[in-house]
């Protein structure tokens, strides 16, 4: 049995199907099939299980199983299909990982992009509770790297440690760049006493309780995260500015927490941040599948867990517009 | 932050239901509040001037109000219940004191937690069979997942007496996701389709919270539990939704059965008294503690809405995958 027998079509594929040609669509990439290898991909489809041999699949269709593997190979080289028999034990070098890894979250993160609150604060339809929670949720997330990235360095493997530790040190008071935008508008023992939202917290626990079992996937986590940073991309730096900007312009009273913002963008930067998952990448021994997977795992549940935290910016305080979220006492109930 | 705003401290408001000519009816936890709309407008302006670094002198612009006015205005507040003093505050609570005004705030808990959309829709046929299986997943994983926070909390208990309480609970609790592993077999999943799916991020975040709860503090962890146990004393409040499962959405009756097996077992129990027979253990709580308990409690109950939203948005959606798999590189 050839390493190529069992081809299966990637669940998370699309097909489509337009004037003749077959476009499928999986992750940001699109490819499309035309003429001869439209028509053998609509007859081959049904069978691309990860069950059936190309041999059994020639047969069945009357064809001749060199024409599918070949078919069926150019598709795995361009990601949409693969081959469920492919050796287990096989190990993924960290550079590798890196560039998989970057693929998706691309991807992985193009609905948190598109999730609805970006384009109501941006318009000015977003409400004051909607604009001061947005912010007191940025700090609650910032201020949260002191539970998950100490939690991260504390449990390191020998390879991830000087890394987790480094980055630990060079962000732990992040937090107190947005808490210094909140206490324009709130006093100080208010921002720090004040509750973050169920879905900001989920956000920090999940790191933190990822930090604590796997110190690669934790930082695969993290770095969807870090991928969501301005790191100083022209494009990326322009789309920040403009949402900054439209911010200002229809919260006149926010200024002094875009400011804060902008300062945390810029601290940001001047770390170099955007290196760091790379230089992790290629210092730990070469991944097993498992931990490909693990880690996979986790950075798209952390896209999950960040479309939550805007979803809970834009419908939480939609429906409990309170802001701040002063904490419970024996009579506030 | 002037005298006065340390002063005051706006309760928590239920529910703002509006009542004849632009009044409305405001819901706290022991009394409802009729204000009329200038009254109420007043009130909102204060509450959200209490906490803030704005001075006397901006509050009584907004208002229209003569300054010296103001101090009459927050002791009207007051004494309507919908403020405060700070200083009236108790500096301790015994354990039996604080059960007695957690009893007193639960059910205003219990229906802010499911005040979301989603039963209502459930309820008047706008639901679906799909949303029905999804609630029924993420419950199975939320039950599952007891098995991550209830030890904890044993280890991190440090009274005798506690523990054996929930030790005893865990021993009582830990299988219980079986039950909705029969009622989900009952809606033609296999064993491994469930137990190797992956619950949404909500579901994994309660039990991540009670996770959290559990190492901060034991009453913090118990009162979570207390709120939890407390959605299902009581037949009457979750029978019409499984029925109007079976009648609306055809879900089949097998499915439903171990669900009330369930409920019936943790009625048994009495589990919704723990909290009390643990406080009972607990002969002073500080002002400071009782807060960060109390914190937990409400904010369980706000991962329960957060929850529902979740599991709404998801399901809703006939393009996402149920049940959900985990990320596997020959197929994602």
């Amino acid at each position: 049995m050839s390493a190529v027998d069992l081809p299966v079509l990637k669940r998370s594929a699309q097909v489509s199907r337009k004037n003749g040609s077959v476009v499928i669509r999986h992750l940001r990439d699109e490819i499309t099939l035309d003429g001869a290898a439209a028509e053998l991909f609509g007859k081959m489809q049904p069978l691309l299980d990860g069950k059936t041999e190309i041999d059994r699949i020639a047969q069945n269709l009357n064809e001749k199983a060199p024409r599918l593997r070949a078919l069926a190979e150019q598709m795995s080289k361009v990601g949409v299909l693969s081959f469920m028999n492919a050796p287990a034990g096989e190990l993924m070098s960290g550079t590798d990982f890196y560039k998989l890894h970057k693929e998706h979250c691309a991807f992985w993160l193009e609905d948190v992009y598109r999730q609805p609150l970006w384009e109501q604060i941006t318009s000015g339809k977003a409400s004051r509770a909607q604009v001061i929670g947005f912010a007191f949720e940025k700090y609650h997330y910032i201020e949260g790297a002191y539970e998950h990235m100490g939690i991260a360095a504390a449990n390191a493997t020998p390879e991830m440690m000087p890394h987790l530790a480094r980055h630990f040190i060079e962000e732990y008071r992040h937090g107190d760049i947005y808490r210094k935008g909140l206490r324009s508008l709130f006093p100080d023992d208010v921002v720090l006493r004040a509750q973050p939202l169920p879905s900001t917290r989920a956000l920090i626990n999940y790191l933190s309780e990822t930090a604590a079992r796997s110190s690669f996937a934790y930082y695969a986590g993290n770095e969807l995260l870090q991928l969501t940073e301005n790191t100083g991309d022209d494009k990326a730096g322009n789309a920040v500015n403009e949402f900054y900007d439209a911010m200002r312009k229809h919260y006149p009273w926010t200024d002094k927490l875009i400011d804060s913002f902008i300062e945390h963008t810029h601290a940001d930067q001047k770390l170099g941040h955007e290196d760091a998952f790379l230089l992790m990448c290629k210092s730990v021994p070469p991944l097993t599948r498992a931990e490909v997977d693990d880690a996979l795992n986790v950075a798209r549940s952390m896209a999950e867990h960040l479309l939550l935290f805007m979803e809970g910016i834009d419908i939480f305080y939609a429906n409990f517009p309170t802001v701040p979220r002063l904490p419970c006492d024996l009579r506030s109930e | 932050m002037t005298s006065l705003q340390s002063q005051y401290r706006a309760r928590r408001v239920y529910e703002v239901t509006p009542v004849a000519s632009g009044a409305v009816a405001l819901r706290l936890s022991d009394q409802v509040v009729e204000l009329g709309k200038k009254e109420y407008d007043w009130f909102t302006k204060a509450a959200a001037w209490l906490p803030s670094v704005r001075g006397v002198a901006d509050l009584c612009r907004e208002l229209e109000m003569d300054e010296a006015k103001l101090p009459r205005f927050l002791t009207a507040l007051e004494k309507t219940g919908l403020l405060y003093r700070t200083d009236k505050v108790p500096e301790s609570v015994t354990g039996i004191e604080f059960h007695a005004r957690f009893n007193a705030v639960l059910n205003s808990w219990l229906t802010e937690a499911f005040a979301h959309p989603f039963w209502d829709r459930m309820m008047s046929g706008r639901g679906s069979k799909r949303l029905f299986t999804g609630w029924l997943i993420e419950l199975y994983h939320y039950t599952k997942n007891a098995n991550r926070h209830m030890p904890l909390s044993c280890a991190s208990a440090h009274e005798k007496q506690i523990k054996l309480l929930r030790a005893k609970h865990y021993a009582e609790e830990w299988n219980h996701y079986h039950y909705f592993m029969k009622a989900l077999k009952a809606l033609g999943f296999t064993e491994p389709q469930i137990a190797d799916s992956v619950p949404l991020p909500m579901s994994l975040a309660l039990s991540n919270f009670m996770r959290q709860a559990a190492r901060q503090d034991i009453l913090a962890y118990s009162i979570c539990s207390a709120v939890l146990e407390g959605t299902t004393v009581d037949r009457r409040t979750y029978n019409p939704y499984y029925e109007k499962a079976v009648e609306i959405y055809g879900v089949p009756k097998e499915a439903v059965a171990p669900i009330y097996a369930h409920l019936d077992l943790d009625i048994q129990y009495q589990h919704s008294d723990l909290f009390l027979d643990i406080l009972k253990h607990v002969d002073t709580i500080s002002a400071e503690r009782a807060s960060v308990i109390l914190d937990y409690g409400h904010q369980l109950v706000e991962h329960i809405w957060m929850w529902t939203e979740n599991i709404e948005k998801y399901y809703d959606k006939e393009s996402n995958p149920v049940p959900r798999r985990p990320f596997n590189l020959n197929l994602d």
